[in-house]
């Protein structure tokens, strides 16, 4: 017994001074290079930054997309650098956020010529934005802002009223998507890390519209920047990003829906799509500890926006189902993207399809999709930040 | 001396030349470069009117703190001029030219640069210290520069060339990207130099300017 207590002592001193070695070694690569593997091809691979200017009208690749018959898709606005996040206002105007090229908010009204006007400008990561009884709300990666009565103010917004103030900042998984549903606001902190203990972030939270009472909503969240209710059961489903660097081919995205909010964990970083436990992270742990995913969305996918369908314009099967804006791995050699479909199977899980590709040409991308807008007539928006575009999706018989 | 005067003289003609750029009507917009057996590219003389002052007309001059643009990238550039319009990236003489520029003329702008060649760095004075170059090619390999930029410096897309840059230039890019005075595109070079001394930055950046090393010129 002594003596394997004294072995045992012995590895632990081994495993802290390696533990040691690895961490001032890690301080010196950037967050998202953390679990690169050394290889030279892995080593190759940076985030794709978006190019500074939009494609011309007459570039866009929408000939190029393929969509399940009867849809058609045209281009609704062009020049709108950046495009990310997408909401409408009361009076019909749509805003569209930004991260990390225009720092800008723009506004579009619903007719016209559809061209872009800059509301908010030098506000890096201006992404996460929600409409809410005349009110514009706008979260950077430090802070949340509420701009009110803000479609009667499009000419100069004024100064918004900061909510809240305490999000801690950096680049990794620090930018938000919002939704507002039954007087909370929802938003999530992402890893500040590719892979890490995330301490307490790495979740989803609600808080009062005054910036009160923080709720946890779900736990061992890596990275959603897209979330929606379901509008039959009110469960809130969320599109997750798995790490990176386990290989080309895994993780998945995940899809995934919280049934009791404050209470579930989704396995971030002990476990990854469900099934793998965490090379490092997982030892200890098991995969069934943790809530699995009600669906995979593809290896290093990019999954982003994520919106139920509401219109009535499209076929009946689309009612209750939600689209899914899967942007496109930087970290893989083959590149894919496109905008999913997925439908709840009621059971906890869904079944995903692609329903509009075409944005990917010789292993380049023309388009990477971000979020989604249910117009009145039940035609939906797409955004597209790579190429600075938004388009319409239409559907007749 | 007369390198600094050079500079304020051409920043001059530049803030001029700058508001008649903006002036100009935008030209239809074409994400493609010109073709060369098309009518003559515009941007070749709105490039010798507005930029060859400083820059040189082969995109190499000698003027102080002023990059070399010959070798440079499409992606690079239009990065660069888009930073300058949006007052980001801090030159005086710079945002005025960018200021006026629409996105159909940093294209056009950036589409031209891309079409000029490399111009070697003329053969150096005193040849390289071969202890220093050695230094810079252990620390361009210790923090992975070549990863990026490539193993001949050549960059590509949105990274740009850096072998025969100017060795000020360099020196002036890396000490702003630590200092976070120089914004990057993206923040990969602000996270590269992060852990990089200043002496060892204007290591790397006397190594870059003088890179390969080429063979002393005093053997003639």
């Amino acid at each position: 017994m002594p003596r394997a207590v004294r072995v045992g002592s012995l590895i632990a001193l081994v495993v802290l001074t390696a533990l040691g070695a690895a961490s001032t070694q890690a301080q010196d690569e950037p967050g998202w290079a953390k679990g690169r593997p050394k290889t030279d091809e892995a080593m190759k691979m940076a985030p794709v930054p978006a190019f500074p200017v939009p494609t011309p009208a007459d570039q866009l690749p929408v000939s190029k997309f393929k969509l399940p018959p009867g849809f058609k898709v045209e281009v609704w606005a062009s020049n709108v650098l950046d495009a990310r996040g997408l909401r409408q206002g009361e009076k019909n105007n749509i805003f569209v956020s930004t991260l990390f090229v225009a720092n800008k908010v723009y506004v579009i009204p619903e007719s016209g010529k559809h061209e872009a006007k800059v509301i908010i400008d030098n506000m890096p990561l201006a992404t996460g934005i929600e409409i809410h009884k005349g009110s514009l709300y706008l979260a950077t990666n430090t802070k949340i802002m509420r701009y009110d009565n803000v479609e009667s103010n499009l000419d100069k917004l004024g100064e918004p009223t900061v909510i809240y103030d305490k999000l801690p900042g950096g680049t990794d998984h620090s930018w938000k998507y919002l939704r507002i549903r039954g007087d909370k606001l929802y938003y999530a902190v992402g890893a500040p890390c590719n892979l890490c203990d995330p301490g307490e972030w790495a979740r989803i939270f609600s808080m009062n519209l005054d910036g009160s009472n923080v709720e946890t909503i779900a736990q061992g969240v890596r990275n959603t920047v897209g979330f929606d209710f379901d509008p039959k059961t009110g469960n809130l489903w969320f599109t997750d990003n798995g790490r990176d660097w386990f290989s080309e081919e895994l993780p998945n995205d995940e899809l995934n829906v919280v049934t009791q909010p404050g209470k579930q964990h989704f396995g971030y970083p002990f476990c990854h799509q469900g099934n793998i436990p965490d090379p490092e992270f997982g030892w200890g742990k098991s995969c069934d500890e943790y809530v699995k995913p009600a669906a995979l969305l593809g290896p290093h996918a990019g999954s982003l926006g994520l919106k139920f369908y509401t219109g009535k314009m499209f076929p009946a099967k689309y009612q209750g189902a939600m689209f899914i804006a899967v942007h496109g791995p930087w970290n893989r050699t083959k590149k894919y993207n496109g905008v999913f479909v997925a439908y709840p199977d009621g059971k906890g899980g869904a079944k995903v399809e692609p329903f509009m590709t075409g944005f990917v040409e010789n292993n380049t991308y023309l388009g990477r999709p971000v979020d989604f807008l249910v117009m009145k007539d039940g035609s939906l928006l797409v955004s597209d930040d790579h190429a600075g575009a938004i388009y319409r999706i239409t559907y007749s018989k | 001396m007369r390198g600094l005067a050079g500079l304020f003289l051409c920043a001059a003609i530049l803030l001029v030349l700058a508001s008649a750029a903006g002036a100009q009507q935008a030209k239809p917009r074409s994400g493609k470069p010109a073709s060369p057996a098309a009518a003559p590219n515009p941007y070749a003389q709105r490039f010798a009117t507005l930029c060859a002052a400083c820059h040189g007309a082969n995109g190499r001059s000698d003027m102080p703190g002023t990059p070399v643009l010959a070798g440079q990238h499409m992606f690079y550039a239009i990065t660069q001029l888009f930073l300058f319009r949006e007052g980001r990236r801090n030159n005086e003489a710079m945002t005025a030219v960018a200021k006026g520029m629409s996105d159909a003329d940093m294209q056009g702008f950036a589409n031209f640069i891309a079409t000029l060649p490399p111009v070697p760095a003329p053969p150096p004075p005193t040849p390289p210290d071969p202890a220093r170059m050695k230094q810079g090619a252990e620390l361009a390999k210790q923090h992975k520069c070549v990863f990026c930029h490539g193993a001949d410096f050549a960059g590509g897309q949105q990274v740009p060339r850096i072998a025969g840059q100017h060795e000020d230039y360099l020196q002036m890019s890396l000490r702003g990207f630590k200092s976070g005075q120089r914004p990057g595109y993206t923040m990969a070079m602000g996270e590269a130099v992060h852990p990089v001394t200043p002496e060892e930055l204007d290591t790397l950046a006397y190594y870059a300017a003088r890179f390969p090393g080429a063979p002393a010129p005093a053997s003639k």
